[in-house]
């Protein structure tokens, strides 16, 4: 996101405004100011910027077009008709008299022609010779000098500011086509042997909307709500229109605690998977573990047991050998990195640049189910609970799935 | 009782084999020839429970009863001098290639049909049945496809056996011999066992099926050559003589068998052949006398072998590949005609970018893998979608009718298509439409419609269960359509223009204002 030429010709844009300033001008400075200043808050409100710096870029080209243009008009009058000026009133000797500012200026209501030295404009210069700005106002009475350039500078100026306007219209094609349409769901990279997709999100998707049951819950972070329910066709726990706090930090608190109690708070919202993005094998680094200071915050704004400073080291969220207990315990850390260190030996993350701190571990309430071709999406379902042979037998959620599950488990004799 | 023992050695045991079958398998490796002895044997054999022994009993009298009518209605004196089957179990469907050398031993009556007889289980999954003869010698050897078609059911065979008939391009003399091959598919007919795997198992199988030919005839001599994938058979039935060899089973010359002989052998043997099942796939092919032929397909496709269990890491998928998912497949072949052109693979959540297409002059080869690796019991749907040149397709008939020659069946190779549903758009304006198609299928019309349609297309459906890979053979759709329906679509199209550009002109020309302008008075 970058706003490239545009840089320069704000500025000039904002001067010429001035030059008169008019009730539609004063505006335009406004509106420019105030989206600067929130721009400079957070990055994507450049988007409230670009109009209003699209607006006064145009106004410093046109001014300077303008100049440009009257010049070469006046010059090559002057060159054919070799009589009195016909446009304003040039200087005694045409040519070389001539106001050529490098840097911004005010404008020039002067009537002695000022003795700017003859500036050629050099290719060397050309991204700084926009700051041309001049009084444009003709008075009868009073005679108001024009500024006039030499006709090979605004020759050489006028095409190099249509040469500007071309390099602007390629950035602007090439940011449209790789930042504003890359779907972000479909990630691309290149390599040698070409474009390689990774198209995870939407193979768990599929996955989830074909290999699970129609009424099973998927418990994700609020991001994938809508994604889940749309591609998946799966009923979610929060999703991006979820405006009740409380529910989305009940999510939070069970990613952030240790796996019994989340299994407990899953399973009372009748939880059936719980999906994850992890993006440490690839390098894809929007993903939950990067997001995990917001589940921690929000949970722990809802639920006082949730305690953001025992996640923190020296201020920090690490999930290395500094880690905290507390955060090598919890569940996203558990589901994220489960087996990863069994990739590479030694469990480099390469979002975070550093290996991970609990290596070897097992999980004891969730088992995994899928998990995709570069790890990026990763699916577990929730263990159903063991039957207690002594004392009270707890009535088993989704008992007909517990059953099979520990029909299976038990040794039968295939002959009877 | 006394017409019990009378007719005995004619019984068929089909369903006291498949009871003790699933009883106790390993242990019947030294089972008898239980054909061949006598019923009362079969009633005190230590396998029977007594309300099995009871049903058994029913059947006895039934069948005795009613083969003596089989006998009599089978293609009397036709011998079967010498069988030899093989079966080929390397995939997920049953292939059984059948030698039959047949000698008509009747006096005096010529025979013009072979009858070749299937377990109803077998007859349920049967899809496909063809039978050649060879003629010629040695070199000048050629195989005339001969027709086969299910018997008369007024012939009865025991125990709900299903007959079907061959018919002989010659009758057959007395005394003269024939050899006839026969070729037969069976789908669904290895049942995985155990039923759920973990993904680092290997996928067994069951394959049922007898040691002796069931024929109607009697059969002199015989023998059966099972093939399997790999060496490793856990069990399998002796019957003796049974011999066995790495991946080969043989169960070895059997003499002298009765009619409607049969002895039910068990195979449990590793398969880890992708079986891919397609449950539903239907295709359009959108014709279009502008010069494409559009074909659009919709797959249901499901893992039909071991159901998957437990854990998916993929972890142990992607390192340790040889023994992980070793029954699961992750890609699909189809292949399609050549030169085709805008070929799509997607789903109902977009494009699926992982397929390659490879094309030569005389096929093209799309390699598709769906987003995700099949394991047992996983399923997935998606959409092929291609173009082909419509001058590779529609000719003109020897009456002035226009076919287009197209190829039933599913495009992917080694699948089974439990629903097979082809439509046929024809272009609009086509009359009388009539497919032909070289075996048995439902047909009805109907209309579909599309881009500039008015009356609608003329769609000929096609359906057919238990589509295999034999069944990709061309067949053709006659229809006639006269040429001047061609220009329907431009002369639409430029009338609709025409009468756009002709109210603009009157708009701008009329004035409708009320009251006179001040210029005009």
């Amino acid at each position: 996101m970058d706003i490239n030429v545009l840089a320069f010709l704000v500025p000039a844009g904002i001067i010429s405004c001035f030059l008169p300033l008019s009730d539609a001008s004063s505006f335009m400075v406004l509106y420019l100011v105030t989206a600067v200043y929130f721009s400079g808050v957070m990055v994507r409100l450049m988007l409230v910027l670009a109009p209003a710096a699209c607006i006064l870029s145009g106004i410093a080209l046109s001014s300077a077009f303008d100049v440009l243009t009257r010049s070469m008009k006046f010059q090559l009058s002057k060159l054919f008709d070799d009589g009195p000026a016909i446009s304003g009133n040039g200087s005694p000797n045409g040519s070389s008299a001539s106001t050529v500012n490098t840097s911004s200026s005010k404008n020039e209501k002067t009537e002695k022609s000022e003795a700017a030295p003859k500036e050629k404009q050099s290719k060397k210069n050309r991204r700084k010779d926009k700051e041309v700005t001049e009084s444009v106002s003709v008075k009868p009475k009073k005679e108001k000098r024009l500024s006039v350039l030499p006709l090979e500078a605004s020759i050489v100026s006028t095409l190099l500011l249509i040469a500007l306007g071309g390099f602007y219209v390629v950035h602007c094609v090439w940011a449209a086509a790789e930042a504003y349409s890359a779907p972000s769901i479909v990630l691309t990279s290149r390599s040698r042997e070409g474009l390689h997709v990774f198209d995870d999100f939407r193979e768990a998707y599929a996955w989830l909307s074909h290999n699970t049951d129609v009424d099973d819950k998927v418990a994700s972070w609020w991001d994938y709500g809508y994604q889940t329910t749309a591609m998946a066709n799966r009923t979610v726990i929060v999703d991006n229109n979820t405006w009740n706090n409380t529910h989305i930090a009940t999510v939070g608190t069970a990613m952030s605690s240790p796996e019994k109690a989340a299994w407990e708070i899953f399973d009372s919202l009748d939880v059936k998977y719980v999906l994850v993005v992890f993006g440490g094998l690839v390098g894809y680094p929007s993903d939950d573990i990067n997001k995990f200071l917001w589940m921690v915050r929000i949970g722990g704004g809802e639920f006082p047991h949730i305690k953001e400073p025992d996640y923190l080291r020296d201020g920090q969220y690490r999930v290395d050998a500094q880690a905290t207990p507390t955060m090598l315990n919890c569940l996203m850390y558990k589901l994220c990195y489960y087996r990863f260190v069994e990739t590479d030996g030694k469990g480099f993350d390469r979002v975070r640049g550093y290996e991970i701190g609990k290596k070897h571990f097992k999980l004891t309430h969730f088992e995994e189910v899928f998990t995709t071709h570069h790890w990026m999406v990763r699916i577990y379902k929730l263990k159903p609970q063991k039957n207690r042979i002594r004392g009270k037998l707890k009535k088993l959620k989704s008992s007909s799935k517990t059953s099979s599950t520990l029909a299976a488990g038990r040794k039968k004799n295939p002959w009877q | 009782m006394a017409e019990r023992e009378h007719r005995s050695s004619t019984v068929v045991l089909l369903t006291h084999g498949s009871k003790s079958n699933q009883a106790k398998p390993k242990e019947d490796k030294r089972s008898d020839l239980i054909s061949v002895s006598p019923s009362s044997a079969l009633l005190t054999s230590p396998a029977m429970a007594p309300s099995v022994r009871a049903t058994v009993l029913l059947l006895l009298l039934l069948a005795a009863s009613s083969s003596s009518q089989a006998a009599q209605a089978a293609e009397d004196g036709i011998r079967v001098l010498s069988a030899e089957k093989r079966i080929d179990l390397t995939g997920p469907i049953v292939k059984v290639f059948l030698t039959l050398k047949v000698q008509n031993t009747a006096t005096g009556a010529d025979a013009s049909h072979v009858l070749i007889a299937f377990t109803p289980a077998e007859a349920d999954h049967l899809a496909i049945v063809k039978a050649t003869r060879a003629e010629g010698k040695r070199k000048k050897k050629t195989y005339i496809p001969l027709p086969v078609s299910p018997a008369d059911p007024a012939t009865a065979a025991p125990n709900g056996a299903r007959l079907y008939s061959i018919s002989l391009p010659t009758p057959l003399k007395p005394t003269d011999t024939t050899t006839v091959e026969v070729f037969y598919v069976l789908t669904h007919s290895l049942e995985p066992f155990p039923a759920e795997i973990t993904q680092s198992e290997s996928q067994l199988v069951y394959y049922r099926d007898s040691a002796v030919l069931l024929s109607p005839y009697h059969v002199q001599e015989q023998g059966t050559y099972v093939k399997t994938p790999s060496s490793r058979v856990e069990s399998f039935t002796r019957v003796d003589p049974t011999s066995r060899s790495g991946p080969d089973v043989k169960y070895g010359a059997y003499g002298n068998q009765l009619p409607y002989a049969y002895s039910p052998i068990i195979l449990h043997y590793e398969n880890n052949h992708a079986f891919a099942v397609v449950e539903e796939l239907v295709r359009k092919v959108e014709i279009s006398h502008w010069g494409n032929v559009q074909v659009t397909e919709h797959y249901k496709l499901k893992h039909g072998g071991a159901k998957h269990k437990g854990v998916f890491s993929r972890l142990e998928y992607q390192a340790r590949q040889s023994i992980s998912g070793a029954s699961s497949f992750k890609n699909l072949l189809a292949r399609l005609p050549p030169r085709v052109h805008s070929v799509y693979y997607r789903d109902e959540i977009g494009n699926i970018s992982s397929s390659h297409l490879r094309s030569d002059s005389y096929k093209s080869e799309l390699e598709i893998e769906p987003r995700y690796p099949l394991f047992g019991g996983w399923h997935c749907t998606f959409t092929i979608g291609y173009g082909m040149p419509l001058q590779d397709f529609l000719f003109e008939s020897a009456d002035g009718r226009r076919f287009a020659n197209l190829t039933f069946g599913c495009p992917l190779l080694n699948t089974v298509v439990d629903n097979l549903t082809i439509k046929v758009v024809l272009p609009e304006g086509s009359k009388s439409p009539q497919a032909v198609v070289p075996f048995e299928t439902e047909q009805h019309l109907e209309t579909s419609y599309s881009y500039l349609d008015v009356v609608g297309r003329t769609t000929v459906v096609i359906k057919k269960k238990n589509v295999v890979g034999e069944h990709n053979v061309p067949f053709q759709v006659y229809y006639e359509f006269s040429p001047i329906f061609m220009l329907a679509e431009p002369l639409m199209l430029v009338t609709a223009v025409l009468l756009f550009f002709a109210a603009c002109i009157v708009y701008l020309h009329t004035d409708l204002s009320i009251a006179k302008s001040q210029a005009s008075s």
